[in-house]
């Protein structure tokens, strides 16, 4: 629970750690994955990567919720099934929590393709897009 | 061991190529030929013996082995199954001779009437066919422009002769349930009339029409031969014979099973089987008279029908054909509620559920429920073994089913299942390894879903994290009663529990409670504090209680049973004692300690506020700062649900929704100790009048009654001052209603004012936890007014409501008024005419219930699969476009913040950024540079229309500036400072008064900018958010909430506007003829009282016989006549410009009236005479009369349809309401402004104005109707609603017919309504469904396009770095 947006006004709490902050990353990493690694490379299509990416994306930035429950869905069957943890784990057993710290990283593997009416998609990097709020509402619990 | 040997048999599996799992892509639906039938059975069935004597299936019959396993100690022949895995096989049966599917039976008769009796050919000429062929194959015909294609083709084939053979063609017609004859009585040329003539002196009763029924053989024959072309034609698309049953399909046993009764040899046999069987004997016993040859004619003719009966049966047994049936047909297994539809396909019964009472618990947090052990225990999750958890899963299967913590299944990789129950569990938990599957019991923090039945919006259904409790019931938090709608009077709740990973996840993420908390139908918080907490919060904020040092942290303590850091705040007393008071334990709740970064800034009126803001005598002006609670006593504005501005509504916009549900949380385990130890009930003490209550009440009661017996005797003496539109007895009615009412409330108040202050019902009524002040007068003074039907109670004796009372009485008492209170007591009259009240009210809920469900059903089946796509557009399942924006904005209506769907609250969130970012040190900005700073913002991408942010948004921002901006300079103005330029601080004193009241820095001013766009932009509507349905809920549930009050009235007199349930329902059923149509009309000259008259009086319906002084036959010397004399002062005074030439035209209009002009004879300005067109003198009286009676009725001026007109008046503005249809004439009307006229007749708009603004009425009328009953719903849905209704370009209401056309799908339509016409529609014209909405998906069980089945996740290969689980080495 905490106030992203005023940290410039906090009156006189800078002690604390601060709260991962999510947006911010976002921006970044839209340059950075062309240099660390060609982000939008799937393992079957090459072809119809190039086509799309070459074109300018016009879906929202921000990930949707559906998109993220399905993106943590998906990750957390795998991590149940075994899947290689992709962050350190600080003791952490729940396949869901693993995936939403993983998410909160940005190390999941996936791509989104978002599919649009006329039957065309867009690829989106699970890292390029802007995951909204905190990550504790998640949780449920404190 | 069988099935093994019968493996054995096999010297070679048939080889089967893997498929892996697909995907049914599309469902084509068509007719099977005889040939096909044959080919896909396993076997012929043609005996009718079911069991031999030692009650084995009989080869060839109904049982027979090679369809599937009869019953549990069956097997398959075939596949070698038994009864639970084959899937069964088809058998058929060979018909002797063909029969009707009666289905198709009125297909059947259309494509008679189009086709050539002789040679088979369609009865159009050449060039026409190949026209309507060429617009039939069109790629763009769609299914409903052929079924109208195929009407008009109909249409043209009524030719007698036909194009091809020159055969004559009489007409098809369906003669009895199930034959169709041949007619030549007509259509038959000259022909039949000279033959007849010819014949006619031979012999008298010779007929010569030729035998005219068609029976099926010949029809069968007829079918065959027509051409592929001619049934493209017809919208044919298999062959026409397959219309016809010749070889009749026999279902597997496995969907008729057979069970054999124990120690006797009889079984009880499906009714399929039995109407199987009776076809069978029928059948048989036909073909053997055909083949015996030359068999009696009639004998055959009896069979045949019987069993074409029987067939019909099989199919539908309720058709009108078969004379009461007991059996149940195969559309009788689709269609209706508990059908295979509605009842196995679109709803499926489901494992791992549990349902138990419900019970409160505060100690639970809003996120989680109470699950008893005895469920958990039973109720599992197959929990897969990995490296994370495999200690934890051994230790489950260690404790084995009978243990809690437990598990009760492994089911290893390999597929085999093991019960704890009967294995060696140590054993098993070592053997135990990566890849096995542990059905564990549940345990703390899994999730499940929990329900409400009736399940009205998609909070009824929510995830929960459980929490594993002793005892039995269900438990959880009282602040998510209220979107579940559940108390604890004994209501039962079920629970799922999901069985995937995924399930789980989406689960959470999407059903979590904290991701619900607010409602989609407007952007309320519907999980809030209740009852109890709200009595809690509103004692303990009193102003007088304090609480020192020991007793405020005791109650600190309780906010999270102690286990919460809590830092103390200064306390607000410091000498003698250190005292902190009770608004602090709310400062403390907001924001336990300084790591907690939570600040708080709202104000919101309570409802006990009075006047002066924090300075309210009453202290109901809730204000927080920064998370202190400054002044006013909480009550449910802020605590409660259902309204915008309040405290946890501000916490989950400003924070989020975690801030607000731990603060439910602190406050739901606050409450129930603290009002556990202050103690809070309610005695008789609490309702006992005192004595001066007591004479106020019986005063008032007095003073009304006498004003009741003047107003009584005024009306029997006639001298009442009548009501515009009512008559002397409906305005006695409504003064005296008026004058109870009074009664009542003056009593209420009384009351309010006389109580004591610690009067519990009177804490609760003002804090708002329960009870209104009208709950508390009726108990304490008086219990007021019972009403029926919006009246007072009827009369149920002649002349009176009850026989205590003298015939006629109109007194309070004799007409249900209750003066007694609920403390003193009903009299045996009062206590009846309360009774009457009561039983209106359960009647209305039994009713209303049935009927806001079906219109939720409905609009769910028309809305269901309307969903946002990722270009921001609402789309169907078919990919249609309804809107292209969702709502005009794109915004998402349970994100709203402010009222009326605007998406911020703009003055709160500038109050928080003023209280949260001070300017202190910083200078603030003049009025120009504000100006220019906010113009500068909004001239940047994420606040244009290109970066997705709507005009009116940024519209509402730059108001809201531009009004800061002048308090600014108001400020500075009465400060006496300089409106433009600041001077220095430091110099001049007023500049920092002028700073601290109303300045703005930069700091500030940026800080709220930014946040108002990017909070907007997470405003938006996501990109597979399912709006139809949430739409459809939204209109849905607010329905079932609207009491069926029927009728109110619109500005003055009277004019009644149907509202309610019923209104909805006209509207979206998109009814032709609604039952209050009213135009409002708005004048040229509004302020004009005469004009209004005049205009009045040209739209109103005028019959002569409201504007002539007499009619009257006279019988003179000469010819008699009727005369007419007007009343002209009468039209004068009313301006409405009527001669008798003016009246003879509209006698010579009148459509029944078959008068000439020379019979209409005007002989003054105001008077006429009318004769009696030439007829004999016998009925000339008659005839006279006749006029006589019919001239009253003549309509002179006026438009017919406009029953009534009325002239309101609203500050001086004059407006029209008329009462009647023809909006058109209304508009056309000389004086009225045809722009601002308007209408609630949907149809009417639509016809008169087109379809857009038929939308505009659409949404305005529902916004109309569910703002008369207090309810307010997002426009957007509404929108949305309105377009799907007319996206077509013609308006289809949410019934059967208008979503037939909507949807293209044949599974959606058959599990909406006529489940089996569709399907035979489909199948008679080849449809295909292509499985892409909601019901279609539901029903094959794929996953909907929808939500989280829009996007596809792909798995990224190259990027999975390598991991090193080794230490880094020391020396690279």
């Amino acid at each position: 629970m905490a106030d992203d947006e005023y940290n410039d006004v906090d009156m006189g709490y800078e002690d604390e750690p601060p709260e991962p902050e999510v947006e911010e990353g976002a921006e970044e990493e839209l340059e950075n994955n062309n240099e660390d690694a060609p982000d939008d490379v799937v393992a079957e299509e090459d072809k119809d990567q190039q086509e799309s990416s070459a074109r300018v994306r016009k879906t929202s930035k921000y990930m949707t919720k559906y998109e993220r429950a399905r993106i943590l869905g998906t990750r957390a069957l795998q991590i149940s099934m075994n899947a290689p943890v992709m962050v350190e784990l600080e003791g952490e057993t729940d396949p869901l929590e693993i995936a939403m710290k993983e998410l909160r990283e940005r190390k999941i593997p996936f791509t989104i393709r978002r599919y649009l009416p006329d039957g065309s998609y867009e690829d989106w990097g699970v890292d390029e897009l802007i995951v909204e709020d905190s990550w504790k509402r998640q949780v449920g619990g404190d | 061991m069988a099935r093994l040997e019968e493996k054995l048999r096999c010297t070679k599996e048939p080889y089967a190529e893997e498929a892996g799992s697909r995907r049914i892509k599309s469902i084509l639906f068509s007719t099977l030929s005889g040939e096909e039938i044959q080919k896909s059975a396993e076997v012929q069935v043609w005996k009718s013996n079911i069991y031999d004597v030692t009650m084995k299936p009989v080869e060839n019959g109904l049982l027979d082995q090679r369809m599937g396993a009869a019953n549990k100690a069956g097997h398959c022949t075939t596949c070698h199954g038994g009864f639970t895995d084959c899937p069964g096989h088809f058998g058929y049966v060979k018909l002797a001779l063909p029969v009707y599917n009666i289905g198709f039976f009125a297909n059947d008769l259309d494509i008679l009437k189009c086709i050539c009796k002789n040679c088979s050919r369609i009865l159009l000429a050449d060039k026409a066919r190949r026209e309507f062929l060429r617009k039939m194959r069109s790629p763009r015909a769609d299914a409903t422009y052929k079924k109208n294609l195929v009407k008009i083709i109909r249409d043209k084939c009524k030719v007698a002769c036909c194009p091809w053979c020159g055969y004559i063609n009489g007409t098809v017609k369906k003669k009895a349930p199930l034959s169709i004859i041949h007619d030549f009585s007509k259509g038959l040329d000259t022909n039949v009339d000279e033959v007849r003539k010819a014949l006619s002196h031979k012999r008298d009763k010779f007929s010569c029409t030729p035998l005219p029924a068609i029976d099926p053989l010949k029809i069968l024959l007829l079918f065959k031969r027509m051409p592929d072309e001619d049934c493209e034609l017809l919208n044919l698309y298999s062959r026409p014979e397959n219309l016809m049953v010749t070889t009749l399909a026999v279902p597997p046993v496995t969907i008729r099973p057979s069970s054999l009764v124990s120690f006797s040899n009889s079984s009880n046999e499906d009714s399929i089987t039995g109407i199987l069987r009776e076809i069978i004997n029928t059948n048989s016993k036909l073909r053997e008279h055909l083949e015996a040859g030359d068999p009696p004619y009639k004998c055959i003719d009896t069979l045949w029908a019987h069993l074409q009966i029987k067939v019909v049966e099989y199919i539908n047994s309720e058709s009108p054909s078969v004379p009461e049936s007991t059996n149940r047909g195969l559309v009788q297994r689709l269609k209706g509620k508990q059908g295979r539809f509605r009842g196995n396909l679109s709803g499926k019964r489901v494992e791992y559920t549990g349902r138990t009472v419900i019970s409160p618990d505060p100690n639970l947090k809003i996120t989680e429920v109470a699950i008893p052990v005895l469920m958990a225990k039973v109720l599992t999750y197959p929990e897969r073994v990995s490296n994370h958890n495999i200690e934890k899963l051994r230790e489950r299967v260690r404790n084995g089913p009978t243990k809690h913590p437990g598990a009760n299944f492994i089911t290893l990789p390999d597929g085999t299942k093991l019960h704890l129950k009967y294995v060696d569990r140590k054993i098993a938990a070592c053997e135990l390894r990566p890849g096995y599957v542990v059905e564990r019991h549940l345990e703390d923090g899994d999730i499940v879903l929990f329900n409400r039945q009736p399940s009205l919006h998609r909070m009824s259904i929510m995830s929960h994290r459980a929490r594993i409790r002793p005892w039995r019931t269900l438990r959880f938090n009282e602040s998510v009663c209220n979107p579940y709608n559940a108390d604890f009077d004994g209501d039962e709740m079920n629970m799922h529990v999901p069985q995937t990973e995924e399930a789980r996840t989406e689960a959470l993420m999407l059903m979590g409670v904290q991701n619900n908390l607010c409602t989609p139908k407007n952007g309320d918080i519907l999980v809030a504090s209740t009852q109890d907490f709200l009595t809690t919060s509103f004692l303990i904020t009193r102003k007088d209680t304090f609480y020192d040092r020991p007793t405020f942290s005791l109650l600190c303590s309780y906010l999270g049973d102690a286990m919460e850091a809590i830092d103390l705040p200064t306390p607000a007393l410091i000498k003698p004692i250190e005292l902190w008071t009770g608004k602090q334990v709310f400062s403390v709740l907001v924001r336990p300690n300084a790591q907690t970064r939570v600040f708080l800034n709202l104000t919101v009126k309570e409802k006990i506020y009075k006047k002066n803001e924090t300075m309210c005598p009453a202290d109901g002006w809730v204000y927080f700062r920064n998370s202190e609670l400054i002044s006013g006593q909480l009550g449910k504005a802020t605590l409660g649900n259902g309204n915008k501005a309040g405290l946890y509504s501000v916490l989950l916009r400003d924070y989020n929704a975690h801030a607000a549900a731990s603060c439910m949380n602190r406050l739901a385990k606050f409450s129930a100790r603290w009002i556990g130890n202050h103690g809070f009930s309610i005695g008789i003490d609490d309702i006992q009048p005192g004595e001066r209550l007591n004479e106020q009440k019986s005063s008032k009661i007095n003073e009304g009654y006498k004003k009741c017996d003047e107003l009584i005797t005024s009306y029997s003496e006639g001298q009442l001052t009548l009501q515009p539109g009512s008559d002397a007895a409906e305005t006695l009615e409504q003064q005296i209603t008026n004058v109870l009412n009074k009664i009542r409330e003056g009593a209420g108040d009384v009351c309010m004012a006389e109580l004591h202050w610690r009067n519990s019902p009177l804490i609760m009524s003002q804090c708002g936890s329960k009870g209104s002040p009208i709950n508390i007068s009726q108990m304490v003074a008086c219990v007021g007014q019972q009403s029926v039907g919006g009246k007072r109670a009827p009369n149920g004796f002649i002349d009176r409501t009850l026989p205590h009372f003298p015939v006629n009485s109109k007194t309070p008492a004799a007409k249900g008024f209750v003066a007694n209170s609920f403390y003193t007591g009903l009299t045996p009259t009062e206590f009846f005419f309360h009774t009457m009240g009561g039983r209106e009210g359960l009647v209305d809920t039994a009713v209303k219930t049935a009927e806001t469900g079906y219109m939720s059903r409905r609009l769910m089946k028309g809305l269901e699969d309307l969903a946002v796509y990722y270009d921001q557009t609402v789309r169907n399942a078919s990919g249609g476009i309804v809107q292209f924006i969702y709502g005009d904005d794109g915004m998402d209506p349970a994100k709203m913040e402010g009222k009326d769907g605007v998406p911020l609250n703009l003055d709160q969130l500038f109050m928080k950024v003023m209280a949260t970012c001070p300017h202190q040190d910083q200078g603030v900005l003049s009025p120009s540079e504000i100006l220019k700073m906010t113009e500068e913002r909004l001239s940047r991408l994420d606040t244009s229309p290109e970066g997705g942010c709507s005009g009116g948004f940024v519209k509402l921002l730059r108001d809201f500036v531009n009004k800061r901006v002048t308090l600014w300079k108001n400020t500075r103005r009465s400060l006496n400072l300089d409106e433009e330029c600041l001077e220095n601080k430091a110099s001049c004193p007023e500049e920092r008064v002028a700073a601290n009241i109303s300045g703005i820095s930069a700091k500030q001013l940026q800080v709220f900018l930014e946040t108002c766009t990017s909070r907007y932009q997470l405003k938006k509507v996501e990109g597979g958010a399912a709006v139809g349905a949430i739409g459809a809920q939204s209109i849905g549930e607010p329905g079932t909430q609207m009491t069926l009050k029927t009728f109110h009235f619109a500005g003055v007199a009277s004019m009644n506007v149907t509202l309610g349930v019923p209104r909805i329902k006209e509207i979206i059923n998109a009814a032709k003829n609604i039952s209050t149509p009213i135009i409002t009309a708005t004048l040229l000259s509004d302020r004009d009282l005469l004009l209004a008259r005049i205009v009045k009086s040209s739209i109103e319906k005028t019959v002569l016989g409201e504007v002539a002084n007499r009619i009257r036959v006279v019988v003179k010397s000469g010819q008699p006549y009727v005369s007419v004399l007007l009343d002209m002062e009468r039209i004068d005074s009313l301006h409405m410009k009527i001669s008798a030439d003016a009246v003879q035209q509209s006698i010579l209009k009148h459509p029944k009236i078959k008068l000439k002009a020379e019979h209409v004879r005007v002989i003054r300005n105001d008077k006429l005479k009318i004769y009696a067109p030439e007829v004999d003198r016998s009925k000339l009286q008659y005839e006279l009369h006749t006029i006589k009676c019919m001239l009253p009725k003549v309509i002179v001026k006026g438009i017919p349809t406009a029953e009534r007109v009325v002239i309101s008046e609203e500050k001086g503005v004059y407006k029209l309401a008329v009462e009647g249809t023809n909006l058109l004439a209304v508009m056309g009307t000389p004086g009225i402004d045809g722009c601002k006229t308007k209408s609630n007749h949907v149809m009417e708009v639509q016809r008169t104005l087109g379809i857009e603004a038929a939308r505009q009425c659409i949404i305005n009328e529902i916004l109309y109707t569910m703002n008369s009953h207090g309810m307010s719903i997002d426009i957007r849905h509404m929108m949305l609603l309105a377009d799907l209704m007319t996206y077509k370009g013609e308006i289809l209401g949410i019934t059967r017919f208008g979503i037939t056309k909507m949807k293209d799908s044949v599974l959606m339509l058959a599990s909406f309504e006529k489940t089996a016409e569709h399907l035979f529609n489909a199948s008679y014209s080849g449809r295909e469904d292509q499985i892409e909405g909601v019901s279609e998906c539901i029903i094959m069980g794929i996953p909907m396009l929808l939500g989280t089945g829009m996007l596809k996740v792909r798995q990224r290969l190259d990027s999975i770095p390598e991991f090193k689980y080794q230490p880094d080495p020391i020396i690279s």
